[in-house]
């Protein structure tokens, strides 16, 4: 590979693993209504269980399976306490239980290498792929798990499976009236979005030959509400072009901007953070349906 | 353990000092306000500019450290109408729902945190104020200690007085209790929501002071505080700001107590514990009411 090639190559790996982890939180905030702000522990979840149990010498296929049902039952587990309180209090849940494994992975170095991280895994048909077209290969792997992935949330969408989360994020009480079993809905919701986030941390992980605990601060599961709430909640196509605006032209195009302005690269990293912050807001105050989104459709 | 004890206070008192704003605003406005946190961290850093400032002038460390404490709290007051004039009310404005104000306060959390960072940097910064130490008998008590606590009783009684004798004071916990009911009754709302900016994040900006000065400055200080601060609002009952003092005090003992039998990098779990603790088996808390 040539030129810019590698470039465009690695800008949409990166596109596709936030457009994956986003799908995740599309699904339980877009659909099902929940305040999810510690989707980021579940792709480091993911993606650890996976690295660790594949440098013991597990198949990087039966890794990635109990790795995503672990990231899976995590998300279902933390549901629990919240399930029957309001919002705000799984919003503040979730958060923490984030930073929490984020201290887990960085201080427990005998099982996650700590600061340092994990190197040395097998990845996906290494074997067989030539390492010079690796990327190439990975970028077709990870866009093809999207594609699934956006196929099978629209017509989980569309499915009344789809149709009763739809109902519990208008009005719980009348979903539960109808007999929905609202709590199980929610636990259900939880567990696919957290698996499609842990699939996305372990592509993250594949991508870089490498894990630390540095991948997983709370902003990256913010990067993940600006792409769902851009792209416009509950519509699965809007995140996907949510992914491709906020990684693929704003982070992207930004880095270029930098030897522009007369700031250092600390300073002009920090601004541009503060932006995304700054987009949040105005986003919330005058378009909280975003670029796709159905105003009728919104929680908010 | 003595030693534990004594810090666990020293910390529970910022916690207590930070949750009462964030009870208030969860009482009043009915949103778990997630920038609380990283203001408190701003605040701590106008303190430490001011600190800066009248030392340069005065040339008195003490001078300096009272400028610090006065600018921190002035601060986190006129941070805090200043969000309300720019962003909540417009929000509230619109119609905007709980889950729009929590997702807007995620928003000024992280532009206020990176705003610092671009300004501060990522270091670490001190308050030059030279600590005493005094021995009484085996326990070891610095002059900060004795500050925080000083400040935060100060703090406690003077919030105490404003809820409870004054006619502002009568209207935030009408407000708080029945937000409709209090419009109709003739209280000015948007007043009643000025004046739980000033006086929360003015607290908030006390606790940023004080938090500088027990240990140091850091970008991320405020934000490490968001958790326990949450845990002592959920602990305390929400929207009850003596209930948030209480489940501040406990929450920093616990935190400093479990030092003894888990590593430093968990302290924050025991808030998370806490919270998940009550949650489960008592929703409304310590002293919290049936709403």
């Amino acid at each position: 590979m040539e030129g810019i090639l590698p470039y465009v190559v690695t800008v949409l790996i990166v596109v596709g693993i936030y457009a994956l982890f986003a799908l995740g939180l599309n699904l339980q905030w877009g659909f099902a209504g929940l305040i999810n702000f510690g989707h980021i522990a579940f792709m480091a979840i993911g993606a650890y269980t996976m690295v660790i149990l594949n440098l013991y010498g597990v198949h990087w296929a039966l890794a990635m399976l109990i790795g995503l049902a672990v990231a899976g039952g995590a998300g279902a587990l933390l549901t629990i306490p919240a399930i029957r309180l309001k919002a705000d209090y799984l919003a503040i849940l979730t958060i923490g239980f984030s930073e929490i494994m984020r201290y887990f992975f960085l201080s427990e170095g005998w099982l996650t290498g700590g600061a340092g991280g994990l190197i040395g895994f097998s990845r996906p048909l290494e074997s067989i792929v030539p390492v010079e077209h690796y990327d190439l290969f990975l970028l077709g792997l990870i866009w093809g798990i999207v594609l699934i992935a956006f196929i099978a949330l629209q017509r989980l969408a569309k499915s009344p499976w789809g149709r009763a989360l739809k109902s519990i994020r208008e009005d719980e009480d009348v979903a539960k009236v109808l007999g929905k079993n609202v709590s199980a809905y929610k636990m259900q919701a939880f567990f696919l979005g957290s698996v499609l986030a842990g699939l996305a941390g372990m592509m993250m992980a594949f991508y870089h030959s490498y894990v630390n605990p540095y991948y997983f601060y709370p902003i990256e599961t913010f990067y993940a509400w600006i792409i769902v709430i851009l792209g416009g909640s509950a519509n699965n196509r809007g995140t996907i072009l949510g992914a491709l605006i906020l990684v693929g032209v704003f982070l992207t195009g930004t880095r270029f901007l930098g030897p522009l302005v007369p700031l250092d690269a600390y300073t002009f990293a920090q601004l541009r953070m503060a932006l995304i912050g700054v987009l949040l807001i105005v986003l919330m105050l005058y378009r909280p349906q975003g670029m796709l989104g159905n105003r009728r459709e919104l929680t908010f | 353990m003595i030693d534990y004890v004594i810090t666990g206070i020293t910390s529970g008192c910022i916690i207590a000092l930070g949750a009462i704003g964030l009870t208030l605003t969860f009482g009043i406005l009915r949103f778990a306000n997630l920038s609380h946190g990283d203001l408190v961290g701003v605040c701590a850093y106008i303190g430490l500019a001011c600190e800066r400032f009248f030392y340069s002038i005065f040339n008195n460390i003490y001078a300096a450290a009272i400028a610090a404490a006065i600018g921190a709290i002035i601060g986190g007051s006129l941070i805090g109408l200043g969000f309300e004039k720019i962003v909540w009310r417009p929000l509230r404005g619109r119609g905007g729902s709980l889950v729009a104000m929590l997702i807007v306060s995620v928003g000024i959390a992280i532009a206020s945190r990176h705003v610092l960072m671009a300004i501060a940097g990522p270091g670490l910064y001190f308050y030059e104020i030279p600590p005493k130490i005094f021995h009484l008998g085996d326990v070891r008590i610095t002059s900060v200690q004795i500050l925080v606590v000083a400040a935060a009783v100060a703090a406690m009684l003077f919030l105490y007085y404003i809820l409870q004798r004054t006619k502002l004071g009568k209207a935030m916990r009408a407000t708080s209790d029945e937000p409709a009911l209090a419009k109709v009754s003739g209280i000015d709302v948007n007043r009643v929501i000025n004046w739980m900016w000033i006086i929360g994040m003015g607290l908030a900006g006390l606790a940023g002071f004080l938090y500088g000065l027990q240990s140091a400055l850091r970008p991320g200080m405020g934000f490490y505080l968001l958790l326990p601060m949450f845990a002592a609002v959920i602990l305390g009952g929400i929207g009850n700001p003596y209930g948030a003092m209480l489940g501040g005090l406990t929450i920093g003992l616990a935190q400093d107590l479990s030092l003894i039998f888990l590593p430093a990098e968990y302290k924050i779990a025991v808030s998370f514990v806490v919270m998940i603790v009550v949650l489960i088996f008592r929703p409304r808390g310590i002293m919290g009411k049936v709403t």
